[in-house]
């Protein structure tokens, strides 16, 4: 339950620091709450990996129906990819690992300075 | 151990963080761009929601409105000049940011700032070098940069024209302003670099680099060789400074104004000239896409409705996004409608409530090459003595590397654009300069002033007469019934031959002359025939009093006089039928005799009429074998240089007189005989005329997945539709000037927003390509019925 809470957490603070901040604010937001929810590192760099996957998926899949799919399947062109839903997963796969990386990273920090609970 | 593990990781997250925050090796910043909330889906438009809006706007003096059509062309409606310019400028930003930011950069020889290093062959030394450097040392070398300085100081000189750029400017930077990353064109976060604030300078920049597009020739070079090579008899009859059966621009007959300078002597002897010692090779890609453009308009008496027809469809490069940026400007003093450039204030071609214009190239030589004898690092001969260059050093920026610095050194001919370091067309590796009407300071923006409030002839002249450079034949129909056209721009009263080939600098029997006055540029007002027309053929008859040369295209100009002889008293509708036509007349006249030759294969279907359709196999085969047959013929005396032109090629076909090179054409016509049904074949299954050629729109940055490829259309620049791979009708224009009121038709092949990721990005282009156009809807003064458009802007002055 920790780690869906962790998701959701990641996920809302992520998208609120993107509208003031650059696109890393998502590696801040997955450390801090990979450390503050007390996550295992694998559960970590789960929690980064599913919040940067469905929070870049979804505000990118809303824009992308808006718009007719015009400039997914350009992107997917221009990085030779065979179509708009392969450009859309592999720019969230992007969000993924940074976010997984980050939240590793927390969860590994907060275990060396705060050991046991 | 566990610290270690943990630094590690933290490290390569930094690191990981890090790498997608850059742009790497030729990818952007994968990070930001990739990104959806800041990033790329910023730019995924949403389709159908471009909504009305009410903006305050702090610089604006009164409220303004702007409409909004369907097809998203704005119809500004201001209460002073300075909320219009200043309107113009933010909605060409709103739309068209990072196009007009990149055109005026690689006007100015900037473009390697946001782009770096291209390694790529130098055509002209076979060497590897930095491609996008050698593009920035050339444009500052042949002096575009001097010269929008130069015209800028004009254009702040006057009063008019100061207010039009400085509220234009203010405009833009009011909308750069109010970006953040998030906001900027995708290009912007493709490339990695943001808008720097819009200065006037920007603005003369973009000016300048139209004039560079349409006068900037280098052929002079060329031309000096071949004459060297083939001899005087030989070259005038390859090479000839005027093609007899011309249709000129002015209407042969048409009587000029005798002259009021004397044409100057040319010097006794050859020590003018320059001369190349072996036939070099010369580099002419910038020759052979010379963009043409075509204009026509029919008097009362020859159409339908008794009103004048005004046609034009000016052809340039065919990119994305579009050249132009169609609106309508409308201010207590004007009404008009039209395309602009976005990066300069007004109406480029259209018209107003009175009266229509437009444009096509003029062609006339206004840019020559000197020789410059040097006598140390800062002085030079003329005349016997020694006169100091000036120096100019420019410093240009490479992203990622140490900038470069490279000297050019101004003679009083005009800067030295070649020497060793930048060698000319022919790689001699001599010094040249370029003389050239381009670095002059002229005030353009004045006759776009003017024109757009133009509200008769006279007014007219008046306006036209402030366009100096580039030279344009200039159509002119007004509602009272009135044609007219003008071979317009400032232009030396030349001796012959003067400025046709390289000529030395070190003597004052070369320099330019006076300026013929602008009221004695060829003109005709009214003609007896009822109609004119221009495709870039010869301004004049050999009546004309003052001496010229130029680049000058006959086919389409033929076909276009065909046309307008042929047809009974015309529509609107037959006018654009004739936008599309795309019969060839070197198809028409060459093939019968060249299937002569070719028997007892033949080269299309006996029906086959010479039309270059978009779907026709016909069309493909006359232009690969006619494509094959013109290499062959002349590669082997003129590979490398210029080749007689087409026209020229089809005369010689034609004409009996030519017995000199029928052996060479029955030769050239069985050699390539085998090698044309190797094309063709090799086309087979996508051997329809427009699959060969691919008309195509690129992306100014050359990005593919922001193009069209293979569109749909026939044509060749030989034809009136003169859609080439990368040249076409930029904007097709027919505009009925009847008595109550103008009906106007328009299309270009693009759509009114930069965006890629907006539905207005390519909205037009199937539309263009298949020849249909958009009624233009052109609001009356005080039109209450424009409160129905779908869109509306309604601007306030903050605080007022």
């Amino acid at each position: 339950m920790r780690l869906v809470y962790c998701i959701l957490t990641t996920i809302v603070f992520s998208f609120l620091a993107e509208q003031v901040f650059a696109w890393w604010s998502l590696a801040v937001i997955s450390f801090l709450s990979a450390a503050l929810f007390y996550l295992s590192p694998a559960r970590g760099f789960l929690s980064g990996f599913l919040s940067g996957l469905i929070l870049w998926l979804s505000v990118s899949l809303y824009a992308d129906i808006a718009n007719g799919h015009i400039l997914s399947t350009r992107m997917a062109a221009l990085f030779h990819l065979p179509g708009a839903t392969s450009f859309l997963v592999v720019a969230a796969l992007v969000g993924a690992l940074v976010g997984g990386f980050a939240g590793w990273s927390g969860a590994l920090v907060r275990k060396y300075m705060l050991p046991a609970r | 151990m566990r610290l270690l593990r943990t630094l590690l990781l933290l490290f390569f997250t930094a690191g990981l963080i890090f790498l997608l925050d850059q742009p790497l090796s030729g990818l952007p910043a994968l990070g930001r761009l990739l990104d959806p909330v800041n990033g790329w889906a910023a730019q995924a438009e949403p389709m159908g929601q471009f909504t009305s809006q009410d903006i305050n706007l702090e610089a604006l003096e009164l409220p303004a409105t702007v409409f909004f059509e369907e097809r998203m062309v704005p119809h500004i409606v201001a209460q002073s000049e300075h909320d219009l310019y200043f309107l113009q400028g933010y909605i060409h930003a709103y739309f068209r940011l990072w196009q007009m930011d990149f055109q005026t950069r690689a006007a100015a020889g900037r473009v390697g700032e946001v782009v770096g290093e291209r390694m790529a062959k130098d055509p002209r030394t076979g060497k590897i070098r930095n491609a996008v450097l050698e593009f920035d040392r050339g444009q500052r070398r042949k002096g575009m940069v001097f010269g929008a300085e130069n015209s800028l100081e004009a254009m702040e000189a006057d009063a008019r024209t100061k207010l039009m750029l400085d509220a234009y400017r203010d405009g833009i930077n009011s909308f750069i302003t109010s970006l953040k990353f998030k906001d900027l064109p995708l290009e912007y976060k493709l490339m990695g670099f943001a808008p720097e604030p819009w200065t006037n300078l920007k603005t003369a920049l973009l000016l300048k680099y139209m004039a560079d597009d349409l006068t900037g020739y280098t052929e002079d070079f060329a031309l000096t060789a071949l004459r060297d090579a083939l001899g005087t008899e030989q070259f005038n009859f390859l090479f000839p400074e005027r093609r007899l059966q011309s249709k000129p621009v002015i209407p042969e007959g048409t009587a000029f104004a005798p002259a009021s300078l004397s044409r100057p002597s040319s010097p006794p002897d050859d020590s003018v000239w320059v001369h190349f010692s072996s036939k070099a090779v010369a580099r002419l890609d910038d020759y052979e896409t010379a963009v043409g453009s075509n204009n026509w308009v029919l008097g009362g008496v020859h159409t339908r409705t008794g009103a004048p027809i005004l046609c034009n469809d000016p052809h340039l490069g065919l990119n994305l996004p579009s050249l132009w940026f169609e609106m309508q400007l409308q201010s207590p003093e004007m009404n008009v409608y039209g395309v602009s450039l976005p990066g300069a204030p007004g109406i480029i071609i259209g018209f107003n409530d009175s009266l229509s214009w437009g444009f096509t190239n003029n062609y006339r030589d206004v840019k020559d090459f000197y020789e410059i004898e040097r006598l140390n690092a800062g002085q030079y001969i003329f005349d016997g003595q020694s006169k100091n260059f000036d120096k100019r050093v420019e410093t240009i920026g490479i992203k990622g590397k140490p900038d470069f610095t490279d000297t050019v050194y101004y003679s009083l001919h005009g800067p030295i654009m070649y020497d060793p370091s930048f060698p000319d067309p022919l790689g001699t590796g001599r010094l040249f300069a370029v003389q050239w009407m381009a670095h002059r300071a002229s005030n353009e923006l004045a006759a776009v002033y003017l024109l757009n409030r133009a509200r008769d002839y006279l007014a007219f002249t008046e306006a036209i007469a402030h366009f100096e450079c580039p030279a344009q034949n200039m159509i002119y129909a007004d509602r009272a019934g009135n044609i007219a056209i003008w071979g317009q721009g400032v232009f030396i009263n030349k001796w012959k031959d003067q400025g046709r080939y390289v000529m030395k600098g070190n003597t004052s029997a070369t320099l330019w002359g006076e300026k013929i006055p602008v009221a004695e540029n060829p003109h005709v007002l009214n003609p007896a025939q009822g109609f004119l027309f221009s495709a870039n053929q010869i301004t004049t008859d050999t009546s004309y009093p003052y001496w010229y040369n130029g680049y000058f295209h006959d086919f389409r100009s033929d076909r276009i006089y065909e046309l307008l002889t042929a047809t009974a008293p015309a529509t609107v509708e037959d006018n654009m039928n004739m936008q599309q036509d795309v019969v060839s007349e070197l198809a028409r006249a060459g093939m019968p005799v060249l299937e002569t030759l070719l028997r007892p294969d033949t080269i299309a279907r006996a029906e086959w009429q010479g039309a270059l359709n978009a779907d026709s196999r016909d069309a493909t085969r006359f232009q690969v074998f006619w494509e094959l047959f013109y290499d062959k013929l002349w590669k082997k005396d003129f590979s490398g240089t210029l080749y007689p032109s087409p026209e020229r090629t089809l005369d010689i076909l034609l004409n009996d007189t030519s017995v000199a090179y029928h052996s060479a054409i029955v030769q050239a016509v069985e050699q390539v005989r085998q090698n044309w049904q190797d094309s063709l074949s090799r086309l087979a299954g996508a051997d329809s005329w427009y699959e060969a050629k691919n008309t195509r729109l690129t992306h100014l940055a050359r990005i593919d997945a922001f193009g069209y490829q293979h569109l749909k259309i026939g044509g060749w620049g030989v034809t009136i539709n003169a859609a080439k791979p990368t040249h076409g009708p930029s904007w097709r224009m027919v505009v009925s000037l009847d008595k109550d009121s103008i009906r106007a038709f328009g299309v270009y092949p693009g759509g009114q927003s930069g965006n890629p990721g907006s539905p207005f990005y390519g909205s037009s282009v199937s539309r263009w390509a298949e020849g249909k156009y958009y009624r233009l809807l052109f609001l009356p003064r005080n039109a209450k019925g424009a409160q129905s458009q779908t869109h509306v802007w309604t601007l306030h002055p903050k605080g007022k």
